[in-house]
C-alpha cells in the first residue's frame, strides 16, 4: 500500500502525484495545508523531522526528498518506464534531478516568500523552534525577510535556469530524450510558476509548459491552489 | 574511450576516477590543474563552459554533474555493481550522496578553502584578483571565490561549517555502527562519494576521528583504504593527495598493493 503526505501548493508533492498517476497506482493521501503551516506541527514532525513535504510509505518504510521517491517509484513500478531509455537519457533525468533540487527549487522558493509577502507570526515562530537547526535557521531568514541582495542573486539564478532549460528543449521535446521522463516531471511543476512570479519563460520552455499541463495526470491538479509562499530546500552555501 | 578531466583525485574529482577504477573500465585521463585556474581556460571552458571540474566525455555525452555521472558509469558499464539492487537501499545510498553533495561536502570545501587558498591572495592586487574573479563563469563559485581572495566569509559561516562536518563525522559513525557499508551489506556509490571528501579525515581532523572515538568510520577506512582500485585512483595524482593518501594507509597500518 502506498501512502502519501502531500500538499496543494508543493510543487515537490506535484511531482509525486504526477508520476503515481502516470504509473496509474492508487494511493492514499494525507494532506496537509501549508498555508497553516501544517507541515511544522509536531505530528507531522514525528514522519518528516524537517517539516517537508512530500514523506511515501510503502511496504513499511518512510521515503523522503521527492526525486529519489519518483526514482524510488520507476525502480519498483517500472511500467510504463519514466526514468529513460538509455544510460545517457538517464543521465540527464539524474542531473536535472540535481539541477531542480539544489538549484531551481531554492531560489523559487526564496522569489516566491519575497514576491507573494510571505510572513510568519509567533505562532509560527513556535513551529520553527522544532524544526532542525539548518531548516529553523532557513524559516527565521524567511520571516524576518529576504534582504533584496539574496532575492535579485535568487532571481538570477532562476533566469540562469531557464536558459538551461532551453538548451536541452531546443534538441527535442521533452528534457532527457524523445519521451516524458522523470526529468519533466520533477521540472515542470516548478518552472510553471515562474511566469506569475516575473520570470518570464522563452517560447520553447511555455510550449514545454503547456504540453506537461495537458497530460491527464497533471490536469487532476488542475484548480488547486498553485503558489504560496512556502520555502523549497536551502541554496547552496559555497559556490 | 571515455574520457575524464580531473584535478587531484579528491572530492568531486575524485569520484568519477574512484568509480571507473571500481568498475575496471579503461579511461582516458587528463589532469585540469587547479593550482593554475586550468578549469577557467579557454580550453577547458570549450568542453565545460561551466568551468566546473571534473568533466566526463563518452562520444557526444559531456557529463559535468559528478554524482549523476557516478550513476551513468554503474548503469554503463559491466563489472562489480555499484548500487544495490533493492530500490529502497538505492533510496538511502541517494540520501547519502545529497547530504554529502549538499551539506556536508560544501562545509569541508569552505573551511579547507580559506584555510588553504585564501593565504594566496594576501598583499595580491585587487585590480588583477578582480580580473581572474572574471573568468569564473557561474555567479556562486564566483561569490565563493570572491570571499577567498578578499578574505571576507564571515566567521559565523565558518563554524556553522565547522558544526555541519561534527554533525556528519557523528552520522557517520553512527550509520556506520549498524551496517558494513554507506548504504548497506555491500561498497556502493555511496561510499564513494564520502570517501572521495573524507579520505583524509585522520590527518585533517585528528582530536575528532579517531580509533577510540570513531571506531567504525576508522574500520570504514581501513576498508576503503585497502581496495586495490582506490589505491590505483590514488596514483593518478600529481601532488600532494597521493601522499596523503599513503599518509592516511601508514596511520591504519594497511600495507601498499600498489607499487607507487
Amino acid at each position: 500500500m502506498i501512502v502519501l503526505h502531500y500538499a496543494a501548493g508543493s510543487p515537490h508533492s506535484a511531482s509525486v502525484r504526477i508520476t503515481l498517476a502516470e504509473k496509474g497506482l492508487d494511493w492514499t493521501g494525507h494532506p496537509l495545508d501549508l498555508s497553516r503551516f501544517e507541515q511544522h506541527a509536531p505530528d507531522y514532525l514525528d514522519i518528516a523531522p524537517s517539516g517537508l513535504v512530500p514523506v511515501l510509505e510503502h511496504d513499511g518504510r518512510r521515503l523522503s526528498e521527492a526525486f529519489f521517491i519518483l526514482l524510488y517509484l520507476d525502480e519498483v513500478y517500472p511500467d510504463p518506464p519514466l526514468g529513460g531509455s538509455d544510460p545517457g537519457e538517464r543521465y540527464r533525468v539524474h542531473k536535472w534531478g540535481k539541477y531542480v533540487e539544489t538549484h531551481i527549487a531554492p531560489h523559487l522558493g526564496i522569489v516566491r516568500w519575497a514576491a507573494l509577502g510571505g510572513a510568519a507570526g509567533p505562532e509560527q515562530a513556535q513551529g520553527f523552534a522544532r524544526l532542525p537547526h539548518e531548516r529553523r535557521a532557513l524559516w527565521e531568514r524567511a520571516a524576518a525577510g529576504f534582504d533584496a541582495d539574496q532575492v535579485a542573486v535568487s532571481r538570477r539564478a532562476l533566469l540562469a535556469a531557464v536558459d538551461r532549460l532551453a538548451a536541452d528543449l531546443a534538441e527535442g521535446e521533452w528534457l532527457a530524450g524523445p519521451a516524458l521522463t522523470l526529468a519533466d516531471v520533477v521540472a515542470c511543476p516548478h518552472v510553471r510558476q515562474l511566469p506569475a512570479l516575473g520570470i518570464p519563460l522563452p517560447q520553447a520552455v511555455q510550449d514545454w509548459c503547456d504540453r506537461f499541463s495537458q497530460r491527464d495526470s497533471a490536469r487532476a491538479l488542475e484548480g488547486e491552489v498553485e503558489l504560496l509562499p512556502v520555502l523549497g530546500p536551502e541554496p547552496g552555501r559555497w559556490g | 574511450m571515455v574520457e575524464v578531466y580531473t584535478w587531484e583525485p579528491n572530492a568531486n574529482s575524485g569520484k568519477p576516477l574512484f568509480c571507473l577504477k571500481e568498475k575496471q573500465v579503461p579511461f582516458t585521463h587528463h589532469y585540469v590543474d587547479m593550482g593554475s585556474y586550468e578549469q577557467f581556460s579557454p580550453e577547458f571552458l570549450d568542453i565545460n563552459p561551466d568551468g566546473t571540474i571534473p568533466a566526463v566525455v563518452h562520444g557526444r555525452l559531456v557529463m559535468t554533474e559528478s554524482t549523476p555521472a557516478m550513476e551513468y558509469i554503474d548503469d554503463a558499464y559491466g563489472g562489480p555493481p555499484l548500487r544495490p539492487a533493492d530500490p529502497y537501499l538505492r533510496w538511502r545510498m541517494r540520501q547519502v550522496m545529497r547530504y554529502m553533495d549538499n551539506v556536508v561536502a560544501p562545509s569541508l570545501a569552505m573551511i579547507a578553502s580559506n584555510r588553504l587558498a585564501a593565504p594566496r591572495f594576501i598583499g595580491r592586487d585587487p585590480e588583477e584578483l578582480k580580473r581572474e574573479l572574471n573568468k569564473i563563469p557561474l555567479p556562486e563559485r564566483r561569490a565563493s571565490w570572491e570571499k577567498l581572495m578578499f578574505n571576507t566569509t564571515p566567521p559565523a559561516e565558518l563554524e556553522e561549517s565547522a558544526r555541519r562536518v561534527s554533525q556528519a563525522i557523528a552520522h557517520f559513525e553512527a550509520l556506520l555502527a549498524e551496517l558494513p557499508w554507506l548504504a548497506g551489506e555491500r561498497f556502493s556509490l555511496a561510499d564513494i562519494a564520502v570517501f572521495a571528501t573524507f579520505y583524509g579525515l585522520p590527518i585533517s581532523y585528528p582530536r575528532e576521528v579517531h580509533e577510540a572515538r570513531t571506531p567504525h568510520l576508522i574500520d570504514w577506512l581501513r576498508r576503503c583504504h585497502s581496495r586495490p582500485a582506490l589505491q590505483e585512483a590514488f596514483a593518478l595524482s600529481r601532488g600532494f593527495i597521493s601522499q596523503r593518501a599513503a599518509e592516511v594507509r601508514g596511520m591504519l597500518g594497511i600495507a601498499e598493493s600498489v607499487a607507487a
